[in-house]
C-alpha cells in the first residue's frame, strides 16, 4: 500500500542552523498522527517541506506517492497553516466558492454552508476575513480547508485563538474526516488532543525523538527542549 | 475524494481574477489617483525640465562625437551588465515575481497547471518593467539628442528602446537564474564576470558581452541591424524564463510574497526608508550571527554615550558583507558624481546628495532600530533626543573607511591629478558625513511626536497632506544637497585661479556645520515641539480666558 505520506532522508537547515534533520518516515493512508515538540523543533518546517511550500535542504517527501509540490500531490493534499493568509477583497464566501471552484468541487455551496455554520460562521460569510479577529481566521482558515476534497490534511497548531465551541467542531470535523479514511498529521502543543491519534511523532531541535503510539510517551518531557 | 481536471480550477482561477479586477476599480478612489498622477507630472515634469535646462543645446564637437561613437556602445553595455548581475542575484535570491500570500496557499497549491496560473503575474512583471525601462530611456534619449547628431524622435526611439531591452534582459535573467534553481555563488559569479568583461571593454576596448546592448542606444544616430543580435538574445532569454515558469520556487514566492505587499505599501506611502528596508528583507540579508570582531569587555560604567556607542558597534559589526560592498560602492558613486561636478556636471551633485542619502540609510541601522522601537526607548529614564544622538556617533566614525573610498573614486575621475587629491580628501569625509544625514533626517522624522495628537494628521485638508508628503520626500534629499553642493567651492577656486585647498576647506567646514545642526536638530527635537507646544497651550489658554472675560 503507498504511504499517505512519506520522507526520505528530508533535512532542512537555515545556514550553519539545521531546522530539521534528516528525516526518514512513513504515515499510512488513514493514520491519524500527533507532531509535537517545543518552539523551534522543526514541526512547522517539517510539515511546510510535506506541504511543498518550502524546499528542502536534503531528501524528499511524498503525498500519496507524488513528490510534494507536484500537481497529483497538491490534488490531494489540504493544508492549513497557524498563520491563515486570505484575499483582502474578497468576502468569506467568496473565499470558499474560489477554493471549491480551484479543486473542482461542483457543489461546493452544501459543504460550504455546512462549514461555516457548524464553526458559527454563517453571518460573517459575506464578510472579508482579513478584518476577522484571530480567532474567527482561524475557523475561516478550517473551512477553506475542509470545503475541498483531500486525503491528506497536514494541520499547523490549529486551536490556537480558537474558543471552546470551536476547539470541539474542529475535532468533530478531523474526527469525521478521519472516519472517511483521510490521513491527518497534526502538529500541536495541545497535549490533550494527543489522546486521540494513534500515533505520535516528536521533534526535538530538529531530529525526531518519539515515533509510535501516544500511550508509550510520556508527552510532557518530550516536548521539553533539550 | 474526486479527482477533478485541472481545466476546472483554471477556469475559477481566470473567473476570479476578472472579478477581483471589478472589485478592485470598483474601490478605486479616481480622485485620489488622479491626484497621484497630478503629483507625479508635476515633481516628474519638472525634474525633466530642470535636467533639460542644466543640459546645453549646442551640438557636441566632432571629437566628442567620435569618443561618443567609439566608446558609447561599450560604457553603455556596462549598465546592462549592471542589469544582467542585479537579474541573476535576485532571480538566485527568489526574484521576480511575487504573488500574493493568499495566492501561493490557494492558488499555488491548487491541482492547476502552476505554469499557467503563472503566466500573468510574471508578464504583468515584464511590462511593467519593460514600460518603465522604456520611459526612461526615451527621455535620456532625446535628452542626448539635442547634443548629437539625428533627430529628437529618432533618440527618443532608440533611447526607449535600449531601456526596454535592458529591463527585459534585467526581469530575463532573474527568471532563467529563478527557474533554474541557480545557487546564489554562482549568480553573483556569473553577473560579476559579466560586468568584469564588460569593464574591461570600456577600460582596454576589448569586445564586451553586452555592447550590442549599448548599441542599440545610439540608433538615433546609426543603425545597425546586428544590434538586433542582442534583442534576440534578451528575447531568447525571457522565452526560456516563461517556459520554465512552473520550475519557480514556491518557498521564495511564499517569503517574498508577503515582503512585496509591504513594499508596495512603503512605496506608495513614499516611505523610501521601510523600502529600503524590505529590499535587503527581500536579498535575505541578515546581520551576521558572529560580528567580525568582539568589542573588548567594558570595565565598570560607560556612560551613556559610551552604552550607545557599544551598542552602536555591535550592530554595525554584524553588517552582512554584501551590504558593507554595496556601501563601499555607494561611496565610490559619490566620489565619481562629485569628480564629474569639478569637471562641469553641476547636476551630478544631486546625484552625489541621493547616494549620500541612501548611504545614510544604510549605516544609521542602529538607529533605525532604535526609532523603530519607539516605546523601548520612550520606557527609558533618558531624554529620546540624548539617546537618538547618540546614536550618530559610531555609525558617523564607521563612515571614515568609506569616505576615502569616495575620495579614491573622486581623484580618479579627476584624472588621477596631484593637486586633487588633497581637496578630495579634505572634503570627502565633510560630505559624506553631511550627505548622510539626510538619511537622518528620514529616520528620525519617522519618531513619534510626543507634543501632537495622533489624529492630527487625520483632520489634515488633502492639499496639506499633499504638501507635507511631498516635503517629507523632499527635505532629506535638500539636507544632503547643501553638504554635495559644497563642492562647487574648489571648482570655482580651480576657475578663479584661487586656492583650491583652501576652497575645499571652506567647503567642509561648511559641511561639518550642517552635521552639527543635524546633530543639535536630532538632541533637541522633542524638547523643542514640547516647548512649542507648551507655548501654544499658554496662547490658547490666555484666548479662552480672554473670551470667556469678554
Amino acid at each position: 500500500m503507498t504511504a499517505a505520506l512519506s520522507t526520505h532522508q528530508l533535512a532542512k537547515d537555515y545556514g550553519d542552523r539545521p531546522a530539521l534533520e534528516p528525516l526518514d518516515l512513513e504515515v499510512p493512508e488513514g493514520q491519524h498522527v500527533a507532531l509535537v515538540g517545543h518552539n523551534g523543533s522543526g514541526k512547522t518546517t517539517l510539515l511546510r517541506m510535506a506541504a511543498g511550500l518550502l524546499d528542502p535542504t536534503g531528501g524528499e517527501a511524498r503525498i500519496m506517492g507524488h513528490v510534494s509540490g507536484s500537481l497529483e500531490a497538491r490534488r490531494s493534499l489540504s493544508w492549513l497553516s497557524d498563520t491563515p493568509t486570505f484575499y483582502d477583497d474578497l468576502s468569506l464566501w467568496e473565499h470558499l466558492e474560489y477554493v471549491g471552484r480551484l479543486h473542482g468541487v461542483a457543489e461546493w455551496q452544501g459543504k460550504a454552508d455546512e462549514l461555516l455554520e457548524r464553526l458559527q460562521l454563517g453571518v460573517r460569510r459575506d464578510d472579508i476575513p482579513t478584518t476577522f479577529s484571530r480567532g474567527l481566521r482561524q475557523k475561516a482558515a478550517i473551512a477553506m480547508g475542509m470545503v475541498r476534497p483531500f486525503d491528506v490534511l497536514l494541520v499547523d497548531e490549529p486551536f490556537v485563538g480558537l474558543d471552546s465551541n470551536g476547539k470541539t467542531t474542529l475535532l468533530e470535523l478531523l474526527d469525521e474526516a478521519a472516519q472517511v479514511g483521510a490521513t491527518l498529521l497534526v502538529a500541536t502543543h495541545e497535549l490533550a488532543f494527543v489522546g486521540r491519534v494513534g500515533r505520535l511523532l516528536a521533534l526535538r531541535d530538529g531530529a525526531l525523538v518519539f515515533d509510535g503510539p501516544p500511550s508509550e510517551a510520556d508527552v510532557h518531557t518530550l516536548v521539553l527542549p533539550s | 475524494m474526486s479527482e477533478p481536471g485541472t481545466s476546472i480550477g483554471f477556469d475559477a482561477l481566470r473567473d476570479l481574477r476578472r472579478r477581483r479586477k471589478l472589485h478592485r476599480l470598483g474601490n478605486l478612489d479616481w480622485f485620489e489617483a488622479a491626484y497621484r498622477v497630478y503629483l507625479f507630472g508635476f515633481f516628474g515634469g519638472g525634474a525633466v525640465l530642470w535636467i533639460s535646462s542644466s543640459i546645453k543645446d549646442t551640438p557636441v564637437s566632432d571629437a566628442v562625437a567620435a569618443d561618443v561613437l567609439a566608446h558609447g556602445p561599450a560604457v553603455l553595455g556596462l549598465l546592462v551588465a549592471f542589469a544582467f548581475m542585479a537579474g541573476v542575484r535576485g532571480g538566485a535570491q527568489g526574484g521576480p515575481v511575487a504573488l500574493e500570500a493568499a495566492d501561493v496557499v490557494y492558488v499555488m497549491l491548487a491541482p492547476i497547471d502552476r505554469r499557467r496560473a503563472l503566466w500573468k503575474p510574471a508578464v504583468q512583471r515584464l511590462r511593467s518593467a519593460v514600460f518603465s525601462g522604456a520611459m526612461a530611456g526615451g527621455i535620456i534619449g532625446q535628452l542626448a539628442g539635442r547634443r548629437l547628431p539625428g533627430s529628437t524622435v529618432a533618440w527618443f526611439g532608440s533611447g526607449a528602446l535600449f531601456g526596454a531591452n535592458l529591463a527585459a534582459v534585467w526581469v530575463g535573467a532573474a527568471l532563467v537564474a529563478h527557474t533554474l534553481r541557480m545557487p546564489r555563488w554562482l549568480a553573483t559569479a556569473l553577473g560579476l564576470a559579466g560586468v568584469l568583461w564588460q569593464a574591461a571593454a570600456v577600460g582596454w576596448g576589448v569586445v564586451g558581452p553586452f555592447n550590442l546592448d549599448g548599441s542599440l542606444a545610439l540608433w538615433g544616430w546609426r543603425v545597425r541591424g546586428y544590434d538586433l543580435l542582442a534583442v534576440a538574445f534578451t528575447l531568447t532569454m525571457v522565452a526560456v524564463g516563461m517556459a520554465l515558469l512552473r520550475r519557480l520556487s514556491l518557498d521564495a514566492l511564499a517569503r517574498r510574497s508577503a515582503l512585496v505587499a509591504q513594499l508596495r505599501f512603503a512605496v506608495t506611502m513614499q516611505d523610501l526608508r521601510t523600502v529600503i528596508l524590505l529590499r535587503r528583507q527581500l536579498n535575505q540579508e541578515r546581520a551576521r550571527h558572529r560580528p567580525y570582531f568582539r568589542l573588548p569587555a567594558a570595565g565598570g560604567s560607560v556612560g551613556l554615550t559610551g552604552s550607545v556607542w557599544r551598542r552602536g558597534w555591535h550592530g554595525l559589526l554584524r553588517f552582512p558583507v554584501p551590504r558593507l560592498v554595496r556601501m563601499a560602492a555607494i561611496a565610490a558613486g559619490m566620489g565619481v558624481l562629485q569628480g564629474m561636478v569639478v569637471r562641469g556636471t553641476t547636476p551630478a551633485f544631486l546625484g552625489t546628495a541621493i547616494l549620500g542619502f541612501v548611504l545614510g540609510l544604510e549605516v544609521m541601522e542602529p538607529l533605525s532600530q532604535e526609532v523603530d522601537q519607539a516605546d523601548r526607548a520612550d520606557a527609558l529614564p533618558i531624554e529620546r533626543g540624548d539617546l537618538m544622538s547618540r546614536h550618530l556617533l559610531a555609525p558617523a566614525a564607521a563612515l571614515v573607511p568609506f569616505a576615502v573610498v569616495a575620495a579614491v573614486a573622486a581623484w580618479l575621475t579627476l584624472g588621477a591629478h596631484s593637486d586633487a587629491l588633497v581637496p578630495a580628501l579634505v572634503l570627502a569625509v565633510p560630505t559624506l558625513l553631511g550627505a548622510a544625514t539626510g538619511g537622518v533626517v528620514s529616520i528620525v522624522k519617522d519618531l513619534p511626536d510626543p507634543s501632537s495628537a495622533p489624529t492630527q494628521q487625520t483632520f489634515m485638508p488633502p492639499e496639506m497632506v499633499g504638501f507635507t508628503t511631498a516635503i517629507r520626500i523632499v527635505w532629506p534629499i535638500v539636507v544632503s544637497t547643501l553638504t554635495t553642493c559644497t563642492v562647487l567651492l574648489p571648482r570655482a577656486a580651480y576657475e578663479a585661479g584661487d586656492s583650491v585647498v583652501g576652497a575645499a576647506i571652506r567647503g567642509a567646514i561648511g559641511s561639518l556645520l550642517v552635521v552639527l545642526l543635524v546633530f543639535q536638530w536630532v538632541r533637541l527635537r522633542d524638547r523643542l515641539r514640547r516647548k512649542i507646544s507648551a507655548f501654544m497651550d499658554e496662547g490658547r489658554a490666555y484666548t479662552s480666558q480672554q473670551r470667556s472675560s469678554a
